[in-house]
């Protein structure tokens, strides 16, 4: 796992953004795309650059599902919770990848190579049942197929 | 119409009419989120190789999508002399060979073959207008999808893009308005308020600057109607939102795309990039002296953003959390300043009513509703798509024509006809118009677009636990009716499939219902719809679930299976709810 990025690095990081302009999201957003996660030191940063306070910044990050406060595990999996997914036999799917994972939901294994959350529906229902393997589309599944490429992206390495 | 503007329209046609008469062969990939799930990237990668290692002398390019959801990647082919095009659909990249085959050849592909495009049909090949999910469809919103690509600000200039906009530059802001109002244009996001009247709420405003923000919040699950319009031709909305600017005097707009839409997103930020650098956004615009700067918004996963206090906080940089109005928008919304909330589809129909006149825009349906509106559907379903039709038609005709009916051997149980909020309808209401007013009527709404359709084998009360579960979820946790109610629901639904449901628990529901209608926002207030609306027509399943402690469909773990069940044998109440 990658070292927790240090104060300075973050505050050069968030220095394009200003108060009073929109830009908690945005600054949170760059802070994710760089480092996969947002740092605890990041709320610090982004709350002195916009001028307020941590505790407001760290409401918006709780607030947020997409923010993570950890960092991603190798392989996210987004299990689809959509209605679609759901009829078509979703939630054996999530079962099948939770039993297979030894993990819940929002949970990574303990050798953070997978991690498990709940996806909000992106409108792919014609593949339904999904998951999304890092943001990538893996649909029509069976709790067989779903389980099949947990094991495949396992013993990938 | 401004020289500048007419200008670029010329150039833009110009090059089209180039490209048009190129003399080589046009292959066009729907690249879209869609598409991207069923390997186009892969699809366009080969064809683009077979191009690049002159297999075919052919010119590969990306558009948007012709709501062939489940058929994707669907694949244009034009001949070199451009009197034929075909659409082909479901090219996955096992049969992209195939198709290169053919495309080398010169010949036809009919066993992918959707319809004829350009040009005559052929003996094996209809007409795409003949096929059954195109008929009866209006393509107005959606007529540059799959014709352009929607990267290249040209392509829609090519096609009457930014038309309407020099429109209505040339027309005061109290007759842009106007225009807006005579054509009957309602709120798409599933309000149907007059767009015309929020404009000039906005325009009757006191104060400055003013701000427009764009709901590309889609966040009802099973709905994608906004994201096949901003990946397929985001112009549409930028125009859209010009327009509104000019009408209400609006200094800045954002548009508030989800987190969950990253290309989506991409295409828009694009779009906006390429507007500015032609002038049409930004300081002086097109030299008129009017200034109008567009931001693209990501937003991060909260499905209360989608109404419009909550997005307005969310971009404030606040807990997304839905204000108590009054004061509404148009008197203190972003920064407390005046502000105009639209939905995707409202501002993308502002160009084609300023283009074509109100009169044009709103001949198209005989329903009190004006306009167009799109549709996905899903859940069982055959074909899980995206149309375009004038309201009106029955939910019936989505389902059969469209969806191609249902993908079991099951009956129809019911069907949501767009988000959690909306309510459940049992199969009898099937043969409700794709109006406003039949549901508003069962205290339910129509909502934004995504019918979800359910056979007999999935089980009310698991639907609704679903439901609720995400309001659950997704509450902002303001009033207590609303993060406590939907909790309750929950653990009461999830009792009930465990087997410990109590006679007492449709009274309990009843209550909760009574209870949430006082939130303070839509969501608290509508989160128990499902519950209240099939109380009413499923009220027998209750009932069953509670006092005889059976799950028709047999989905309830801690329930015997009743006579829809799939599964065999009754699981061991142990293995219970989760």
């Amino acid at each position: 796992m990658a070292a927790e990025p240090g104060l300075q690095e973050l505050r050069e990081l968030v220095a394009e953004f200003q108060p009073g302009r929109g830009h908690v999201l945005p600054a949170l957003h760059k802070v994710q795309r760089t480092y996969g996660w947002v740092p605890r030191a990041a709320i610090e940063a982004i709350a002195r650059q916009l001028n307020t306070t941590p505790a407001l910044i760290y409401g918006a990050v709780t607030f947020y599902s997409d923010f993570r406060t950890h960092p991603p595990a190798k392989f996210e999996v987004a299990w689809c919770c959509g209605p679609a997914c759901r009829l078509r036999g979703g939630e054996a799917i999530r079962e099948a990848i939770q039993e297979e994972l030894g993990i819940g939901l929002d949970e990574q294994t303990p050798d953070h190579r997978f991690g498990l959350h709940v996806g909000q529906c992106n409108g792919t229902c014609h593949e339904a049942p999904q998951i999304w393997v890092n943001g990538r589309v893996r649909g029509n599944l069976t709790p067989e197929s779903a389980r099949d490429i947990i094991r495949s992206l396992r013993d990938g390495e | 119409m401004n020289a500048r503007l007419q200008k670029l329209i010329a150039d833009a046609k110009a090059a089209w009419q180039a490209e048009q008469s190129s003399g080589r062969i046009r292959v066009r990939v729907t690249l879209d989120t869609s598409s991207i799930a069923r390997g186009a990237e892969e699809t366009l990668a080969r064809l683009q190789e077979a191009a690049a290692s002159r297999k075919i002398d052919a010119d590969v390019g990306i558009t948007g999508s012709w709501g062939f959801c489940w058929l994707e990647p669907c694949v244009s082919v034009r001949s070199a002399a451009g009197t034929h095009a075909v659409l082909y659909g479901n090219v996955t990249p096992d049969r992209v060979n195939e198709l290169v085959e053919a495309i080398a050849a010169g010949r036809d592909l009919p066993s992918l073959a959707l319809g004829v495009i350009e040009g005559n049909a052929t003996a094996e090949i209809p007409l795409l207008e003949d096929h059954p999910f195109m008929k009866g469809q209006v393509r107005r919103l959606m007529a540059n999808l799959g014709r352009i690509d929607p990267e290249n600000i040209d392509h829609y200039l090519a096609h009457g893009g930014y038309e309407g906009f020099g429109k209505a530059l040339e027309m005061d802001a109290e007759a842009i308005v106007k225009e807006v109002l005579d054509s009957g244009l309602g709120g798409r996001g599933g309000g149907g308020f007059p767009t015309g009247r929020k404009w000039d709420f906005l325009r009757n405003a006191t104060s400055s600057p003013r701000y427009l923000i764009c709901n590309a919040d889609e966040g009802d699950p099973g709905a994608w109607v906004n994201r096949i319009l901003m990946e397929g031709d985001p112009h549409l909305i930028i125009e859209g939102m010009l327009i509104a600017a000019l009408a209400s005097h609006a200094d800045e707009g954002y548009i508030y795309i989800r987190y969950e839409y990253p290309l989506a997103f991409e295409r828009m930020k694009k779009a906006v990039a390429q507007a500015y650098e032609k002038g049409l956004l930004g300081k002086d615009i097109l030299g008129t002296g009017k200034n109008f700067e567009l931001i693209v918004f990501l937003g991060a996963g909260s499905y209360v953003c989608g109404e419009e206090t909550g997005l307005i906080n969310s971009i404030d940089g606040y807990r997304g959390m839905p204000r108590i109005k009054p004061p509404f928008p148009a008197q203190a919304g972003l920064w407390n300043r005046p502000t105009n909330v639209n939905n995707v589809e409202s501002y993308a129909n502002a160009p084609l009513i300023l283009r074509n006149g109100a009169q044009w825009w709103s001949s198209v349906s005989d329903a009190k509703e004006k306009g167009t509106k799109m549709f996905t559907f899903s859940g069982h379903v055959k074909q899980a798509g995206c149309i375009e039709i004038p309201f009106g038609p029955k939910v019936r005709t989505l389902l059969e024509q469209y969806g191609g009916g249902l993908s079991g051997d099951l009956p129809l149980k019911g069907f949501q006809p767009g988000g959690p909020l909306s309510g459940i309808l049992p199969a009898s209401d099937i043969d409700l118009p794709l109006t406003l007013d039949p549901y508003r009527e069962r205290g339910m709404f129509l909502g934004s677009g995504g019918v979800v359709f359910f056979d007999q084998s999935a089980c009310i009360l698991d639907l609704c636990l679903f439901f609720l579960g995400f309001c659950e979820d997704e509450s902002c946790g303001r009033c207590t009716t609303c993060h406590g109610g939907t909790q309750r629901a929950v653990e009461i639904l999830r009792r009930i499939a465990a087997g410990g449901g109590r006679d007492a628990d449709l009274e309990n529901f009843e209550n909760l219902i009574g209870t949430l209608v006082w939130s303070n926002c839509l969501h608290g207030q509508f989160a128990m719809t499902s519950i209240k609306t099939s109380l009413k027509t499923f009220r027998d399943e209750y009932i069953e679930h509670i006092v005889d402690k059976v799950c028709r469909a047999g989905v309830c773990k801690g329930l015997m299976p009743g006579r829809w069940a799939r599964r065999a044998a009754p699981q061991p109440a142990a293995a219970a709810a989760s």
